[in-house]
């Protein structure tokens, strides 16, 4: 037995950490988060050739055939840096499309792979909940007629998957960009918005077979937002623990206070058991796969709990400054946020876990 | 990463699963159920059961074949515990004597002290109990007052000893006793000194739960001969510290495996009582689903560390932290959701079969406090790990 990534994950994983931490260090990343689009298209087009967008497919389909392991190592790294943009709205584009096959989703797929286009899933409708219940948007005529909302950084998509009663279908940018309406969240580097639709689109595949696909993207999701959560909570961890030795009150360093100290063991117990929980379900995933949902699902369960307190007592460590947009805690603590919300919720992720264990 | 188990690992759980199945008469609830069962009848179920497993080779898994163990690997040894914690087996009384004791004897006993103690200890013959903590020092161990004074060839041991497991039962102590008042840590020596002598006297303490499991050992003079000192003199903190990490790992799978069991016996009573479907019940549910599992990854890891050899981590306090505050969060939503019938105790009428959440729900008190409280860990993590500076 063995938990220690392999000779070329930890290679992956080492050359993810040194091209994160250049391309994109808070102090840069920053402006890009406050900046139009919330990402740098050229580092996008960078992560493409790194081949890290094909991370989640198998090595058949363009992809890197690093595994579930692979992609948890590079989103970890993703996560420390609180890179911003669509990342992980590729992956599960990539996904989806791989899932749906055929020759159009194999040809957009090789682009969004490559880092050409970038292609995001436009799922939700109405703001009452991410994943509708039943979906209203249609298929009709070679049209896409409905309301998609908090779909991500839409401005600078080329294209959308857009969920519809009928299927899954590929819609490209009109000439004059999407009709997108921003919807601003807590999380000021997240990029959404409110897009009404009546465009062309292909159907890529019947409502099935895509339902199918979303299904799989669903369990990705679940895994590859605890992955970056990962990173969130380990950097966070990192943050306070140089700030308590650093910062004096009363003569001393903050760090010397008992009520501090246990704080800060109870975040060191969240992030190592994040880690634990993490890498096991990625695993899980690659290797056991009739544990792999209830392992991924409680993964993103414990991360939703962990990062909340882990992300939020930074900010509390941190003290005045921990309020401040110049200290970069609350960068970390809005992302959590973003990915509990967004990315499957820790109650479905709970009832998931539940099923899946057959209660 | 490789988190499976080998098949020579699954063929010695099969193994053993299959001679828990046929050994074990009954699980230690039934036996506690039992009203013909008294605490001495139920130490005596334990001292058999320990001897049924000694037979067999179950004990001192990863000690030398040489000293009565099994020569087994790490890994074995985490499936041994967690099978037989899975199996519902009796407690076996010596545990202390077993994972602290043998240990210091196998790595800084003489081989006159293995050939004697050791054989007994795996058998039962003679039972075990701790001499470490005092009234004045329990968390601040090195605290420890109870003096061992020279007297011709032997010493004579004065003080008291508290939370003393099994004291009443117990036929030996092993002792931390100061040698050298001016030395906080080298002034300790590790004494083995029988109990029926004079000059020791062992009083039971009643505990919340109504038990005297543990009791308190007042020491007057009592004997502790020479050669029965494990190590050397002004040895004994350093063999007492270095003891408690031969246990790493050993507990990894176990905790999570009981505690399958008692989630299990919650889900089977919230069915029961027609409230499994209520959202608040299965976001209760889900989340000690969760965490318990989240627990086992933190095991398979720390596991998987050590059988690949890597330096002892911070895993030992995260574990210890995980599950013993995790056990009060389980216990207290079992009486919370399973309503008045569970309050009855285990001989009550009415009492539920199954899991008796009355004694967990008092017992899992104690394993904040004990072997390290949880304060105590967490100034492990915060000064060792996270290498915060010197508390205030």
């Amino acid at each position: 037995m063995r938990f220690e990534l392999d000779e070329d994950r930890a290679l992956l994983k080492a050359s993810a950490r040194e091209w994160f931490e250049k391309a994109s260090p808070l102090a840069e990343s920053r402006k890009v988060m406050e900046g139009p689009d919330g990402l740098d298209r050229g580092l996008y087009a960078q992560l493409g050739e790194l081949g890290y967008l094909g991370l989640t497919l198998p090595e058949s389909a363009g992809g890197s055939g690093f595994g579930a392991i692979g992609l948890c190592a590079v989103l970890h790294e993703a996560g420390r840096v609180a890179f911003p943009g669509p990342f992980l709205d590729l992956l599960l584009a990539a996904r989806a499309l791989h899932r749906v096959g055929g020759a159009e989703a194999e040809r957009r797929l090789a682009d969004l792979v490559a880092g050409r286009s970038l292609v995001v899933i436009a799922r939700s409708e109405g703001v009452l909940g991410c994943v509708p219940s039943e979906t209203a948007a249609r298929f009709d005529r070679g049209r896409v007629i409905g309301t998609k909302t908090f779909v991500p950084f839409a401005a600078a998509a080329d294209s959308l998957l857009v969920t519809t009663r009928e299927g899954l279908v590929l819609v490209e940018r009109p000439a004059k960009g999407f009709e997108a309406t921003p919807l601003p969240v807590i999380d000021h580097a997240q990029r959404f918005a409110q897009i009404p639709l009546d465009l062309p689109g292909t159907l890529l595949a019947d409502a099935e077979r895509s339902g199918d696909a979303l299904a799989d993207v669903d369990r990705l999701a679940a895994l590859a937002s605890s992955a970056v959560a990962l990173g969130l909570v380990e950097r966070s961890l990192e943050l306070s623990v140089a700030y308590l030795k650093e910062r004096k009150a009363f003569g001393v360093p903050i760090g010397s206070f008992q009520a501090l100290q246990h704080r800060a063991a109870d975040m060191l117990l969240r992030v190592e058991s994040t880690r634990s929980a993490v890498y096991r379900a990625a695993w899980a995933a690659d290797h056991d796969p009739e544990r792999a949902l209830f392992l991924g699902a409680s993964a993103k369960a414990w991360c939703g709990e962990a990062a909340r307190f882990v992300c939020g007592e930074t900010i509390q460590i941190f003290g005045g400054v921990g309020y401040t947009w110049e200290y970069d805690p609350h960068i970390y603590w809005k992302r959590a946020k973003t990915l509990e919300q967004f990315y499957g919720t820790t109650r479905d992720a709970i009832e998931t876990a539940l099923e899946a264990a057959g209660i | 990463m490789d988190l499976q188990f080998k098949p020579e690992h699954e063929a010695f759980r099969r193994e053993l699963a299959e001679w828990l199945q046929t050994h074990l008469a009954r699980p230690w609830i039934e036996e506690l159920r039992d009203p013909a069962n008294d605490p001495d009848r139920l130490f005596e179920i334990r001292r058999r059961w320990q001897a049924v497993l000694n037979e067999a080779g179950y004990l001192g898994m990863d000690w030398p074949r040489e000293w009565g163990g099994r020569g087994a690997t790490a890994i074995e040894k985490a499936i041994y515990t967690e099978e037989t914690y899975r199996a519902d087996a009796p407690p076996i009384p010596n545990v202390l004597g077993i994972s602290l004791l043998g240990p210091a004897l196998i790595h800084h006993g003489s081989e006159e002290l293995r050939r004697r103690f050791i054989p007994k200890m795996l058998s039962g013959e003679e039972i075990w109990c701790q001499g470490f903590s005092e009234p004045d020092a329990g968390s601040d161990l090195a605290a420890l007052r109870t003096r061992a004074e020279p007297d011709g060839e032997d010493f004579r041991i004065t003080g008291q000893k508290v939370w003393t497991t099994f004291g009443l039962w117990a036929d030996w102590i092993f002792v931390l006793a100061r040698t050298d008042a001016s030395d906080r840590y080298g002034g300790i020596t590790f004494f083995l000194v029988p109990i029926h002598q004079k000059g020791v006297e062992v009083r039971g303490i009643k505990q919340i739960s109504g038990e005297s499991e543990f009791g308190e050992v007042f020491f007057d003079g009592a004997v502790a001969r020479r050669e029965h000192i494990v190590g050397k003199i002004g040895e004994g903190w350093r063999i007492a510290m270095t003891v408690l990490s031969y246990e790493r790992g050993a507990m990894s799978l176990a905790y999570p495996a009981q505690y399958d069991g008692y989630l299990e016996d919650l889900v089977a009573g919230c069915r029961e009582r027609g409230i499994l479907g209520r959202p608040d019940v299965r976001e209760k549910l889900g989340r000690l689903l969760v965490d318990n599992e989240v627990m086992r990854a933190n095991g398979l890891r720390n596991l998987a560390g050590f059988a690949s050899g890597e330096k002892p981590g911070p895993e030992a306090s995260i574990e210890k932290l995980f599950w013993s505050e995790y056990a009060k969060r389980l216990a207290d939503t079992a009486l919370e959701l399973l309503g008045p019938q569970a309050h009855l105790v285990v001989r009550s009428p009415h009492s539920r079969p199954g899991m008796d959440w009355a004694y967990e729900a008092q017992w899992c008190r104690a394993g904040t406090i004990y072997a390290g409280s949880s304060e105590i860990q967490r100034n492990i993590l915060s000064r060792r790990v996270l290498k915060l500076p010197e508390a205030r």
